[in-house]
């Protein structure tokens, strides 16, 4: 069934992003203009632009890119699992247990383990013990969300024993993770994120329908014929898996998968998981956070999990005060 | 909107339970096809948890629940969905949908990876907004409606999905009297156009008004089945529910009318 | 008291603790003496108020929002004491007197926060809201805090000291600064216990009995305020302290308010005073933030509480 609005809504958000993503490449330390930047990326320009854009500027947008559609993604999920709009990874404590778990790899003197693989273990357990503790519920009601508050709150005490026991150095290469900032990345994690991504994607696609129907009661989802089970271990597992990655390259920039998938909702057609346009927005506001961290107080640079906390905070703040949000729960 | 497909639906020894708590043990029932059921009983008597039996939602602890003569639970749900269909008690639906996104959600059984949207499923959700009445609304989003319209759109996405068997819980609680008779004059239209209907009914008088066949529970058990002008007596209301009643014939349909309710003595 | 002795006796110096103990009866060596009474006697008593201030703060807010899950630190109280704090660092604040005192005002600022949040049409119903409202203002005073950090790496290292709470190397004079907030705060609780409990059946009943719920509201704002402040320029902000102490003491007063209270005074000092000889001994010879104990501690207490069915009622 074609919906010309929500087609309308992902051209404008490529657009935008794709907009950004130029605009980020030619913005720096050295500037490049803009029409320099596109011919840089077709790959004739002066040597000096063709480093500046292709070598050091654009691998660190692409990163920015996936993680932050990652991340919209996984919210997006997570949500619709839950159905409750702020039970996104960051708030269920994912974030901090990846971090956590990454971190340890980065001071770990005998661990040797990528940072991907550990995030990747640090957010299946997180979610594994933040299901074992809400009990029958599953993923529905408030124990899901509190019992993640807690275990967030374990694994950020359990970052900062090891960031306090270690030596100077070590706690310095972990830092910017613990806060969230595309400085810390590796170029291995960034290629393993676009793989689980364009996994991911495939995924979706292929389950969209059945997703789809988790929208509504269990009931309303069994009767229209879903596998709920499966469908939910789907859903459950992607979100963990795309967190997990993107955590690995960005650092628990939680609100991404928050802010991204509100927005997408109230641009889109209602009534449907607006996954394609929420990873846009999540790719938009990560490029976007980067670019103002780099260049605000440049030379000095303000992690973009700080910048996305600032930004986006008082927005959280908004909706959880806001008088008799009826669609919360 | 005839249906060629009939399909019949019975519990065979079930017990069903909540955790360890069993609501009701070894019961067996069947619905007659083409008629509409009226499950009744006082609260907490296990009807809902028997319509849930039914509809696969809950899964019975032991026996099995038959569709067509198969376990419901070992058929693929996406087959049972096009057999039998449920509106449940408990239906929120994500904010700003319209109700037209609603039935088209009812086609969902029929379709799949290869099968995108087709005339034969905008045939059926055009057959489903027109049998529920709700031409009018489709692009309302449902929380802008009143209950008896929201109602009306639930039913016409469970109509869309083009099944012979429709179990609805509790179709018309929390509804005013004008609303209620609204959804209770389109179950009996559904019925009459060849649907077998099941629902649990709340208020004993407008189950004996519409239901063909009625199944009363007491305490997780059946303990009296039947057509209401046969089964409805004082004596079962009393049973039922604790209180006394006379009955007369209601003198238009000729259906059992309770009057003069009160407190035993 | 046993634990009391056990901060005495346990460090991270190389004094044992027979040595210890014939320090504090008075015939110890001069270095043994020096450890127990110039280091840890502070040191103890500081993590002593703290907790009593935590504890009680914890307990006073759970019972007026009715929310069993209310705790300063994770409603972002500790959180805005901090963040004067810092701030004060930053602006080169360094005398003990002022810190408490801009702890202080943070405190209130937090603390009216909150009061208004649990004001707002419904949410004082919603323990989950509230705990989410609480941990994104803890998130957003963070960023901010880092973002100072990151413009003063002097200021940074001292501010990264406070965020993680410890109660070592406190001079005795901060304990003296803060004295006057808490006597002030223990005589307002005094004041303000009877109608306190009395809110507990509903403010419509409170009315009822004769009190007036909007002014023991604004005590207990100010009281919270002076506690929390407190305790943030004595350890840095704890997280979960006020959770866990009321909790422990409900579990032996049952639902009266004013018998918590009171069962607070011990437990309070005891869990901080507890957490701080752990934090001293599990990771010896090096110490492990108090901040990061309490954390430790406090989530398996949260998540107790969301497990045990009743948590909305209180």
């Amino acid at each position: 069934m074609p919906d010309s609005r929500n087609l309308l809504v992902n051209a404008i958000l490529s657009v935008l992003a794709l907009f950004l993503v130029v605009l980020s490449l030619s913005t720096g330390t050295v500037q490049v203009s803009l029409p320099d930047t596109l011919k840089a990326l077709s790959g004739n320009a002066d040597p000096m632009t063709l480093f500046v854009v292709n070598e050091l500027r654009l691998s660190r947008v692409m990163a920015g890119l996936l993680s932050g559609a990652a991340l919209a993604i996984a919210g997006c999920l997570m949500q619709t699992l839950a159905r409750n709009r702020l039970a996104t990874p960051g708030i269920i404590g994912i974030d901090n247990a990846a971090t956590a778990f990454a971190v340890a790899s980065v001071v770990g003197a005998g661990l040797s383990v990528a940072p991907s693989a550990m995030a990747l273990a640090g957010a299946a357990a997180a979610t594994a013990i933040a299901f074992g503790l809400a009990g029958a519920n599953g993923t529905r009601g408030y124990r899901f969300i509190v019992a993640g508050v807690g275990i967030g709150a374990i694994a950020g005490a359990v970052t900062q024993v090891m960031l306090s026991r270690v030596a100077i150095d070590a706690a310095n290469a972990a830092y910017p993770w613990t806060v969230g900032s595309l400085n810390a990345r590796s170029e291995h994690s960034v290629t393993i994120l676009g793989l689980g991504l364009a996994i991911g994607c495939l995924a979706l696609i292929a389950t969209s329908r059945a997703l789809n129907t988790l929208q509504f009661s269990d009931a309303v989802a069994i009767a229209l014929g879903t596998r709920l089970k499966a469908t939910r271990i789907l859903g459950l597992g992607l979100s963990v898996m795309l967190t997990g990655l993107a955590v690995s390259v960005c650092g628990p920039v939680g609100l991404i998968a928050l802010l991204a998938p509100e927005f997408a909702r109230m641009l889109c057609r209602p009534g449907k998981m607006p996954l394609m346009a929420a990873a846009l927005t999540g790719a938009a506001f990560m490029v976007i956070a980067d670019l103002i961290g780099r260049t605000l107080f440049a030379p000095l640079e303000i992690p973009v999990g700080i910048i996305t906390a600032i930004v986006g905070s008082p927005y959280l703040l908004w909706i959880l005060l806001r008088p008799s949000p009826r669609s919360l729960t | 909107m005839s249906h060629t497909t009939t399909a019949t639906l019975a519990a065979e020894h079930i017990t069903l339970a909540h955790g360890q708590f069993t609501v009701a043990e070894n019961l067996s029932i069947r619905l007659p096809p083409e008629k509409v059921t009226a499950i009744v009983g006082p609260n907490g008597c296990g009807k809902s948890t028997l319509l849930n039996g039914l509809a696969r939602i809950h899964k019975p602890r032991s026996g099995s629940v038959l569709l067509d003569g198969k376990d419901i639970h070992r058929l693929p749900s996406k087959d049972v969905a096009r057999k039998l269909a449920l509106l449940p008690q408990d239906n929120s639906a994500p904010e700003g949908l319209t109700v037209a996104d609603l039935v088209r959600f009812g086609r969902q059984p029929h379709q799949g990876w290869m099968k995108q949207w087709s005339v034969e499923d905008q045939q059926a959700f055009e057959a489903a907004i027109r049998a529920a009445d709700v031409s009018d609304l489709s692009e309302r989003a449902l929380d802008t409606l009143s209950g008896g319209q929201r109602q009306r759109a639930w039913i016409a996405m469970a109509v869309a999905q083009q099944t012979p068997l429709l179990l609805l819980d509790e179709p018309t609680s929390a509804l005013d009297l004008g609303h209620q008779i609204e959804v209770f004059e389109l179950i009996r239209t559904l019925s009459q156009q060849g649907k077998t209907i099941a629902m649990v009914v709340h208020d004993l008088a407008s189950a004996c008004r519409y239901a063909d066949h009625m199944i009363a529970m007491k305490a997780g058990e059946v303990i009296e089945e039947g057509a209401p002008a046969h089964i409805v007596s004082p004596e079962l209301v009393r049973e039922l529910y604790g209180v006394q009643c006379d009955l007369i014939p209601d003198p238009s349909t000729g259906s059992p009318l309770l009057v003069n309710v009160r407190r035993c003595t | 008291m046993l634990i009391v002795l056990a901060s005495l006796l346990y460090g991270a110096g190389p004094v044992s603790a027979a040595q210890a103990f014939s320090a504090l009866t008075g015939d110890g060596t001069s270095d043994a003496t020096f450890v127990v009474t110039e280091l840890r006697l502070p040191r103890t008593l500081i993590a002593m108020t703290t907790g009593l201030a935590l504890g009680l703060a914890g307990a006073l807010l759970q019972s007026m929002t009715r929310n069993p899950l209310a705790e300063p630190g994770l409603l972002g109280v500790s959180a805005g004491s901090g963040f004067a704090v810092a701030l004060a660092i930053l602006l080169g604040a360094t005398t003990t007197t002022l810190t408490t005192l801009v702890a202080q005002a943070g405190a209130l600022a937090g603390c009216a926060l909150v009061i208004a949040t649990t004001r707002v049409q419904g949410l004082g119903n919603d323990p989950v809201r509230l705990i989410l409202a609480g941990a994104t203002m803890t998130g957003l005073l963070l960023a901010l805090t880092s973002m100072m950090m990151l413009m003063d790496q002097r200021a940074a290292d001292e501010i990264r000291f406070w965020i993680t709470g410890s109660v070592a190397g406190k001079p005795l004079a901060i304990l003296k600064a803060t004295l006057p907030s808490i006597v002030l705060a223990l005589t307002l609780i005094v004041l303000v216990a009877r109608p306190l409990a009395a809110m507990a059946l509903g403010e419509k009943a409170a009315l009822g009995l004769g009190h007036h719920p909007g002014r023991i509201r604004f005590l207990i704002t100010i009281t919270v305020a002076l506690l929390v402040g407190s305790a943030t320029a004595l350890a840095g902000p704890l997280i979960f302290v006020g959770l866990v102490v009321p909790f422990i003491a409900r579990a032996f007063s049952g639902p009266d308010i004013r018998k918590t209270l009171w069962l607070c005074v011990p437990v309070g000092p005891a869990v901080v005073l507890g957490a701080d000889v752990i934090s001293r001994l599990v990771a010896a010879p090096a110490e492990m933030p108090l901040g990061v104990v309490t954390a430790l501690i406090g989530a398996p207490v949260l998540l107790t509480i969301v497990r045990s069915g009743r948590m909305p009622s209180l």
